[in-house]
């Protein structure tokens, strides 16, 4: 009697799987078997504790059994199915498709981000500083008297309201702030905007990007000024590039020290980029003026540091392929 | 600094290659500019070294570098004879130090001999006469612009040294008419100018193949005077450059004793005293050397020896020395020491940089003192390259606009299209979807993480501003636009935002914190008020929460703002976690919007009795209807 119902179940099973390999539809299936509410053998199992126990005992397994063989018939026609509609003829996976582009970020602030990256590895922080500066901290501070040439007004854009107020012309503006109001060991970098007043063209422009390191502390000398160098171009460029250290005036520095590169498009030999120097300029440094410590308030008997920086645009154009500056910052580089 | 060779090993007995000889410069401090042509260098001078202006200047710290002897140009020292008889006089002590003058007479003026043309050829000046000549020669020999003025031509034996008076008028050698104002000052005589001070000299008094009697002077004037002065006249020549530097007035001693021995040599005639006006003696620097500051700033041992030899190359005197330190006399054509470590730094460069250890940087990292807006503004930058926005930077020079009060002016630029700072950075980021649009893109979103700045405290506050722009109609567009800065906000995990519609600006608000703006194409948020607001939005939850949503669909007058109903939904009650409208429509007068509410709650009961409160009080307070 039970027996025959089973085999009922069975065959109606069977004719029930057919259908549903034709159209996929396996949870309808699952659910006239299996539903908590109305499943075939769901309503089976729960009259199971109403019979004897001798009858208990005899259904009970095959019950069991046949759950488990309906569950695992599905389970392998599904993937039966799962398995057609992967062997589609219509899917070609060698057809390449549009990529989903994500957004880009400017050149300047990837290679600043990549500078910046590099030296927290060497423990420095990044620092940042006001664009609208005062003399002090943009020519003062940085040994630069008001009859230096380089304070000259023409190459400084002044703000009209206010007296002595200026679009700092370098970055440096915000090492003699960082060295005012902070207390040494300090190894600090910074990129940002600086401002000059000139007429823009494709490798000039009003404003610019430059990028400054500073350090110091008790025992820094011009040995770690050269090392820290020499792992930055690494960065920079490549694990063999070829510097020249050589002695070079800058007002916020003593000593001062000029950094090159030997070309790399003629090998030193000469040529149109590096204006056939063989050498290519990258960057200006040398050892915190003893006048600038002081005027930070830093005891330069005591404390003494190194300081570099360089322009970024040209980098960044050189490194993107970008001709004019003015396409840098004016829109008119796009991104695919 | 041009440097012909030929001419420099007149004072350093060099044996090596052109070549050579310019990578020595380059070290010590003279970088070689332009590819070498003809024996000649052209090595880039920095403001500082006023010495390197001059061949002998160059020679000197090449000499030293090469540890070979400087040979001096000869000197005639000898006192000249005297009545001179031209009359010195400075109206303008401020403006001149020194005026250091003699009289020749019975001079021959005709060509230079072979050799002096050659050289000041070489040297990019062409020749004259003997006497124009040499005063170039001393020029470029020794740093110290000369004059010569023929005295025949004077209608009163003097000079008289005055500041310009407007409108004065000077004719120079060149044939040019130079209009003169107060700022300059000139050598006059019988109250007419001839020299306009320190930059060129006038035709009136000019030497000429005629001129048997002249008046050589040597000056030493303000650098900054005549810096600003020949820019002013836009006059650029050999004598601006070396005056707008900082030149001893020693130096016109020197020079003139030079000059007098090629003049008596090449022209003849004799040399008569005249007056050596220098009223105030500038004084010549002593500066100590502590042998122990070479190693703090070097790191290296260098022998004090080997620091005495090199000091003393470049001619610098020591006056007393013990273990400790060497107290040395400054060279006066060193106007360029300032401090101790500018000794340092010429016992390094001598010694060669390239001899420098290279060592990393011992110590620990001192404590991070980035600050938070920094790491903030690169998170901002990251989702938003995420969500596909390009990101741009744009010039934040703009054109003044009178009708902004805050907007910063600048006082000297040099276009008038660019003469104020921005105040927003919409202005200057909207013309970038513009160039996009031109090239036939039409749906781009852009942004800018920048400074807008006022002419008051904060002079510059730092803004984020995406602009999202497409052709599908505004209302796309400006869902588009809200849906990024929801992303944005909720990646950042700033929670309960509100949008208030105040003086037709729709603001975006965390409780009273005012964060930024919603426009129709754009949002700017205020980046250092992002900072301060409460952040605890946590994205990570353990298993899936107890949740169910309800929609209600609600008409709405017009005048009321549906930000404001959800914000009110939103704070409502503890079960409620969220409320987004998932549909919204406009016929006549009326809004209908359905507003999916998430429960933090299964209970069906329980939902339904905070649904009906909710609805109740939305009725009171907004006059909405439920719409079925």
């Amino acid at each position: 009697m039970v027996e025959q119902k089973l085999e009922e179940i069975k065959l109606t099973f069977e004719k029930d799987l057919e259908d549903a390999v034709e159209n996929g539809e396996f949870d309808q299936l699952y659910l006239k078997y299996f539903s908590r509410t109305h499943g075939t053998i769901t309503l089976l199992l729960k009259e199971l504790p109403t019979l004897s126990d001798q009858e208990k005992k005899e259904l009970g397994p095959k019950l069991n059994l046949l759950q488990k063989e309906l569950k695992e018939q599905i389970e392998s026609a599904k993937k039966q199915w799962d398995q057609k509609l992967r062997n589609d003829p219509k899917i070609d996976l060698t057809v390449p498709q549009p990529a989903k582009k994500s957004g880009y970020m400017h050149p300047t602030n990837q290679v600043i981000r990549e500078m910046n990256e590099f030296f927290r590895y060497y423990g420095f922080s990044v620092v940042e500083g006001p664009e609208i500066e005062t003399e002090e901290y943009n020519f003062r501070k940085l040994n630069l008297p008001k009859e230096h040439p380089a304070t000259d007004l023409q190459d400084t854009l002044y703000i009209s309201q206010k007296d002595e107020l200026l679009l700092r012309t370098h970055t440096s503006s915000i090492e003699a702030r960082i060295l005012t109001e902070h207390k040494p060991p300090i190894r600090v970098v910074v990129g940002g905007k600086s401002y000059r007043n000139e007429t823009q063209n494709k490798t000039n422009s009003h404003f610019f990007h430059q990028y400054q390191g500073v350090v110091v502390d008790k025992g820094i000398t011009i040995q770690h000024l050269k090392a820290t160098l020499e792992l930055f171009h690494k960065l920079l460029f490549d694990e063999n590039v070829e510097l020249r250290f050589r002695y070079k005036y800058y007002p916020e520095v003593s000593p001062g020290m000029g950094v090159d590169m030997k070309c790399n498009f003629c090998n030193g030999d000469g040529c149109s980029v590096c204006k056939f120097r063989g050498w290519i300029e990258v960057l200006g440094s040398g050892m915190i003026h003893y006048n600038t410590l002081k005027m930070c308030g830093i005891d330069p008997e005591i404390y003494t540091g190194f300081a570099f920086g360089m322009g970024l645009d040209r980098l960044v154009m050189q490194k993107f392929g970008i001709k004019d500056i003015r396409k840098l910052y004016g829109g008119g580089v796009y991104y695919i | 600094m041009i440097v012909p060779i030929e001419w420099l090993k007149e004072y350093v007995d060099i044996k090596k290659s052109p070549e050579e000889i310019a990578e020595s410069f380059t070290s010590l401090g003279l970088l070689l500019d332009k590819p070498i042509q003809n024996n000649i260098l052209d090595l880039e001078h920095r403001m500082d070294r006023s010495d390197w202006l001059s061949i002998l200047g160059c020679a000197r710290d090449l000499a030293a570098f090469e540890n070979l002897p400087l040979k001096y140009p000869e000197l005639y020292t000898e006192k000249g004879k005297e009545g001179g008889g031209v009359r010195i006089e400075v109206e303008c002590p401020d403006l001149v130090h020194r005026f250091n003058t003699r009289v020749f007479k019975g001079i021959k003026v005709g060509p230079s001999p072979e050799w002096l043309k050659t050289r000041l050829e070489e040297y990019g000046i062409s020749s004259k006469n003997n006497i124009v000549d040499i005063t170039n020669y001393v020029m470029v020999e020794l740093g110290q612009p000369m004059h010569a003025q023929d005295i025949s031509k004077m209608e009163k034996p003097e000079i008289v040294i005055r500041r310009a008076q407007t409108g004065e008028k000077v004719t120079t050698l060149l044939g040019e008419t130079i209009e003169l104002d107060s700022d300059t000052f000139v050598l006059t005589q019988n109250n007419k100018p001839t020299v306009i001070g320190g930059i060129v000299g006038g035709i009136d008094t000019a030497v000429d193949e005629n001129t048997t009697e002249i008046v050589l002077d040597a000056g030493n004037y303000d650098q900054t005077s005549v810096r600003q002065s020949s820019r002013r006249l836009k006059i650029q020549n050999e004598t601006v450059l070396r005056y707008d530097k900082f030149l001893h007035p020693k130096l016109t001693e020197i020079a003139i004793q030079r000059a007098t021995k090629l003049i008596l040599e090449l022209a003849g005639g004799e040399y008569y005293e005249n007056e050596d006006w220098y009223p105030q003696e500038t004084p010549i620097k002593q500066q100590e050397l502590h042998f122990e500051r070479v190693k703090t700033i070097s790191g290296m041992d260098i022998a004090t020896e080997r620091v005495k030899e090199i000091l003393t190359a470049l001619e610098y005197k020591i006056l007393e020395e013990n273990e400790e330190k060497l107290k040395l006399q400054v060279p006066y054509f060193r106007t360029d020491v300032e401090v101790e470590d500018d000794l340092v730094a010429d016992v390094l460069r001598i010694n060669d940089y390239k001899n420098i250890p290279v060592t990393l940087i011992p110590a620990a990292p001192p404590k991070e003192i980035t600050p938070e807006i920094y790491k903030f503004e690169e998170k901002i930058r990251d989702y938003l390259v995420t969500l596909g926005i390009h990101e741009h930077i744009t010039d934040p020079l703009v054109s003044r606009n009178e009708k902004l009060l805050e907007q910063v002016i600048l006082e000297n630029s040099l276009n008038s299209e660019k003469d104020a700072l921005r105040t927003t950075l919409y202005e200057t980021l909207l013309p970038v979807t513009e160039i996009y649009k031109k090239h036939g893109i039409e749906e781009v979103g852009v942004f800018e993480l920048g400074r807008v700045y006022r002419n008051k405290e904060p002079r510059e506050l730092r803004y984020t501003e995406v602009i999202r722009v497409g052709k599908e109609g505004y209302l796309e567009t400006s869902k588009k636009v809200r849906e990024i800065l929801a992303g944005l906000l909720l990646n950042l995990g700033i929670a309960n935002v509100t949008y208030k519609k105040e003086d037709e600006i729709v603001k975006i608000y965390q409780k009273d914190l005012f964060l930024g703006e919603v426009k129709l194409d754009s949002f700017t948020l205020f980046t250092e008020t992002l900072l301060k607001t409460e952040r605890g939005i946590l994205r990570v939850r353990e298993g899936f929460a107890a949740e169910s949503y309800e929609d209600i669909s609600l008409t709405i007058e017009e005048t009321i703002y549906i930000g404001e109903i959800i914000d009110f939904i939103n704070n409502f009650h503890e079960k409620i976690s969220n409320a987004q409208v998932i549909d919204e429509f406009q016929t006549a007068n009326i809004k209908s919007v359905t507003v999916r509410i998430t429960f933090l709650e299964t209970n069906k009961t329980q939902i339904k009795e905070i649904k009906e409160k909710l609805i109740t009080e939305l009725q009171n307070k907004f006059g909405v209807s439920l719409r079925h």
